[in-house]
């Protein structure tokens, strides 16, 4: 059992030199204000194509696919990224905009109650993103947390 | 892990397990000890986990206050750190014969890779850039066809695979030229494939491009050892008679 144990170990190295990283600490700003489902149709239908990515800070998957998504955000300036905070207390909010997504050109709604995303056609799960064309039509609904390839691949339905 | 992605490191590992069961009733005696399908299984596994935690520490994430994301390699995986890391437990754990061990493997690594691209079958990713190629395809509710990319790597990747396999079987590779090759062809695959792909800040061209280097490398410090040696061999091999 000795190579097993080997990987093991390098593994093991591999997480402790990890935690020698620091994790960014960003300024936290002000949570994002309450919207309902006709606010965040108004932004949806700004003329541009949209993205809005259902999060929440105590959401796991959402830590991790946060990185794709400002990246997503800073490509394309020509499309509108709107994040839903949902089922969310504004504090926790706010700091988990300043930790991952301080660097976004995005636009934070928090929906307290959890139901602007099912209003729009999708369910209670989180993380998900929808992606909207120019005239507001729903392209595609992506559960889970979304890669960068999949990403890419939806941006370029919308933004075209 | 994802359950569509299940599939596609399924695929992987099955791919990787054939051929080189296949290879093993064939072309194996290389004089290599090692056991080549816990080596590789675990160079793989390993390569994928230390991927994930490179690409949790670029995002911000640390891992030790956040272990649970270490297992959502869905959310990224940094190719780079995962090639380097499964190179490294490989060579590691084959280090008592290793260009023997890596040349044994090379076409059982060409094919499990073929086996996760193929892999897009299940997770529904697939699709590349926009084309009007007739075997292009689209996304569910879309009309903008798109080249399957991944099958096209899939497709090469297999294929790669069965000409080192081939090579080793019937023709006499000098030792670590297989190795070479078969880096040549993983970085060459992905290199040629890139353009198909849609991505958000154009690929890491610069990786594929040194491994296609570092591939060719090895070929050619192989090629020139083994002539050294044949040309060495002779000499010494003069019977005295």
């Amino acid at each position: 059992m000795t190579r097993p144990s080997v990987a093991a170990v390098l593994v093991g190295v591999a997480i402790v030199a990890a935690s020698c990283s620091s994790a960014p600490s960003g300024t936290v700003g002000d949570p994002p204000p309450p919207a309902t489902t006709a606010d965040v149709e108004a932004l949806i239908e700004s003329g541009a194509p949209a993205v809005v990515n259902v999060w929440a800070s105590w959401c796991i998957p959402c830590r991790s696919e946060a990185p794709v998504v400002s990246k997503a955000a800073e490509a394309h300036p020509d499309v509108s990224f709107i994040g839903l905070n949902v089922r969310d207390s504004g504090d926790d909010a706010a700091a988990f905009i300043a930790e991952f997504l301080a660097d976004a050109p995005m636009t934070h709604v928090a929906d307290r109650g959890g139901t602007i995303p099912v209003d729009l056609g999708g369910t209670n799960g989180v993380p998900a993103t929808f992606f909207y064309d120019s005239a507001g039509e729903l392209v595609e609904l992506h559960f889970g947390a979304i890669d960068e390839p999949a990403m890419a691949r939806y941006l370029d339905e919308i933004d075209r | 892990m994802e359950f569509s992605l299940l599939g596609a490191a399924a695929m992987a590992v099955g791919a990787f397990w054939l051929v080189l069961r296949w290879e093993a009733a064939r072309a194996n005696a290389t004089g290599c000890t090692v056991d080549l399908w816990e080596a590789g299984l675990t160079a793989g596994i390993a390569g994928v986990f230390i991927g994930r935690i490179a690409a949790m520490i670029s995002a911000g994430i640390n891992p030790v206050t956040d272990p649970g994301q270490i297992v959502l390699v869905r959310s990224g995986v940094s190719t780079p750190a995962a090639a380097l890391g499964a190179l490294t437990v490989f060579a590691i754990l084959s280090r008592t014969d290793l260009v023997a061990a890596f040349d044994a493997v090379a076409a059982a690594a060409l094919a499990g890779l073929a086996g996760w691209h193929a892999g897009c079958l299940t997770s529904g990713g697939c699709l590349g850039a926009a084309s009007d190629v007739p075997w292009a395809y689209a996304l569910p509710g879309s009309d903008i066809t798109r080249h399957p990319v991944e099958l096209y790597a899939a497709v090469a990747l297999a294929l790669g695979a069965m000409a080192v396999a081939t090579w080793r079987q019937r023709g006499r590779p000098a030792p670590g030229a297989v190795s070479g090759v078969a880096l040549v062809i993983a970085a060459g695959v992905r290199l040629a494939t890139e353009p198909m792909r849609v991505s958000l800040d154009g690929g890491p061209i610069a990786l594929y491009v040194a491994g296609v280097v570092v591939g060719a490398a090895v070929v050619g410090v192989s090629q020139i050892s083994a002539s050294r040696s044949a040309g060495a061999g002779p000499t010494d091999a003069v019977p005295d008679g």
